[in-house]
């Protein structure tokens, strides 16, 4: 589903990802961890061709990253997520699915399935500007399954959030297991990727530590965190 | 069958650019206050105008002040065309609107596409539609049908083109002010020159300059190479308003202007897109 050959990125003199490689398997639910500034945000902006590598390629499904063909069936949720104040949820909801090429009458009931499903009955007609950062958060992995995609990327999705808000994604994320889906997050929060994945990265100064399952990672005895911290501290 | 699916997510993005735009309240506001203004001009056909002792009659009178405001419209929807293309991206950048497009199946250059075609149906509505009001003006109150000032409106659609690219790339390189500047610059500079190389053309300038034993210069100089290769964003509108009253344009044949601008939005609109291919979306 996804794969990473060498990739490289420098910014100036700053080497952000260092010949990383490695792949994610379709209906996997794998996390890339890593302190803050490790790379993973760039590794996420280079999959949806936001910026581009130095050396080394990218491939979704496939398809060069590069190519506009290759996000057909990708949810993406951007790290501190945002929606024109102007607009309400649901006018949202509804350009996302227009920009999928998605037809009025099955927009409008994708629209309808997932305000339900993100919990935002009621509200989904008032302005942007008058949500929460929590039912913000929920608009924007709304808006990343609608066209009921094969790949969800969540770049920090609980950042921000308070731990209601926190378990509340948490449980929209496990309801979404069993639908093929693969899901790609990248999150420091390793108690939530704990309960949610299956298979981790860890990259620390844009090098690539370990790739597994998560059970083959961690140790009898030993947390996630635990072990995160021993690889990163070294 | 190709074609469309390349030119559906570029129409949207015109919609969604449309519908953005005009929602905001400094656009209403703007748009009314320009017609305020407009509607204000209809006293200035009802003067007694003397030249040389005569009297004017009406009709070169609806004509002169129609000409006049013409320009005016012109030269200030150009303006406010630079004032609403200068924060286009950044806007949708801090709104999460650009990775919110980019992360679809939507390549960078139909989204440049969209914005500029957005921006530009929505000023050249604007400037129709302040020319609309003078031409109502004339026909309902005075009688005088001018169908060709309408025309030329519509000619004038290329200056906001050339004003809308220049901002957008303007706005990739530098702060948003220092390229609205850059681009208010561009305009004053050649509106200055073309007035200077009108004014100097007339009689009385030519008698003054052979009256101080001068000559008018023939030989190529670099600042006629500047001149004549500057945007001739005021030779636009004079072989616009050459519709309006039958007369010739001022300088270069009536086509230099309109393939001058034109090239320089080719120029620019591929830099355009060779900018925003290598941006880092935020």
């Amino acid at each position: 589903m996804i794969e990473l050959k060498n990739v490289t990125k420098r910014y100036d003199s700053l080497t952000a990802v260092d010949d990383v490689s490695f792949s994610v398997k379709s209906g996997e639910y794998f996390a890339l961890l890593g302190p803050n500034g490790a790379g993973k945000t760039t590794i996420v902006k280079m999959l949806l061709d936001f910026t581009r590598p130095t050396s080394g390629s990218l491939s979704l499904s496939g398809i060069p990253s590069t190519l506009a063909e290759c996000r057909q069936s990708i949810g993406y949720l951007a790290e501190n997520h945002h929606i024109p104040p102007s607009l309400s949820g649901w006018q949202y909801l509804l350009r996302c699915a227009e920009l999928l090429d998605i037809g009025r009458p099955e927009a409008t009931d994708q629209c309808r399935h997932i305000v339900e499903l993100i919990g935002m009955q009621g509200r989904e007609d008032a302005k942007a500007g008058t949500y929460s950062k929590g039912m913000i958060q929920r608009l924007g992995i709304g808006a990343a399954l609608m066209g009921a995609p094969k790949l969800l990327i969540l770049d920090e999705p609980t950042s921000g959030l308070d731990p209601i808000g926190i378990r509340e994604i948490r449980q929209l994320l496990e309801s979404l297991k069993g639908h093929g889906m693969t899901i790609f997050l990248n999150s420091h929060l390793l108690s939530e990727v704990e309960k949610i994945c299956d298979t981790a990265a860890i990259i620390n100064r844009g090098k690539l530590l370990v790739k597994d399952a998560i059970s083959a990672i961690v140790k009898d005895g030993e947390t996630l965190e635990d072990m995160f911290v021993r690889l990163v501290k070294g | 069958m190709k074609t469309s699916k390349a030119l559906s997510p570029i129409a949207r993005i015109t919609k969604y650019t449309l519908i953005d735009e005009v929602r905001q309240r400094s656009f209403v506001i703007m748009f009314v206050i320009c017609a305020l203004c407009i509607f204000l001009i209809r006293g200035c056909y009802q003067g007694n105008y003397m030249v040389n002792g005569h009297s004017l009659d009406a009709g070169t009178v609806v004509r002169t002040v129609s000409k006049v405001t013409f320009h005016i419209i012109g030269a200030g929807v150009m303006v406010i065309t630079a004032l609403l293309s200068m924060r286009i991206f950044r806007r949708d950048r801090n709104e999460g609107m650009q990775s919110c497009i980019l992360s679809k199946p939507i390549a960078r250059w139909q989204y440049v596409m969209g914005k500029t075609i957005g921006l530009w149906v929505l000023s050249v509505l604007f400037m129709f539609i302040l020319h609309s009001i003078v031409f109502l003006i004339t026909s309902i109150d005075l009688k005088i049908f001018m169908p060709e000032y309408l025309v030329a409106s519509l000619l004038c659609s290329i200056n906001l083109l050339f004003v809308i690219i220049a901002m957008l790339l303007l706005s990739l390189l530098m702060p948003d002010i220092v390229a609205f500047m850059c681009v208010l610059g561009v305009g004053v500079v050649g509106f200055v020159a073309d007035g200077i190389a009108a004014a100097s053309q007339s009689q009385i300038a030519q008698a003054i300059v052979q009256q101080s034993g001068g000559h008018p210069q023939s030989d190529l100089a670099w600042w006629k190479i500047v001149y004549f290769l500057w945007p001739k964003l005021l030779g636009v509108q004079q072989v616009a308003s050459s519709l309006i009253e039958s007369e010739s344009s001022h300088g270069f044949g009536p086509a230099y202007p309109l393939v001058n601008v034109l090239l320089y939005c080719l120029i620019l609109g591929v830099l355009l897109f060779k900018r925003f291919r290598n941006e880092d979306i935020v």
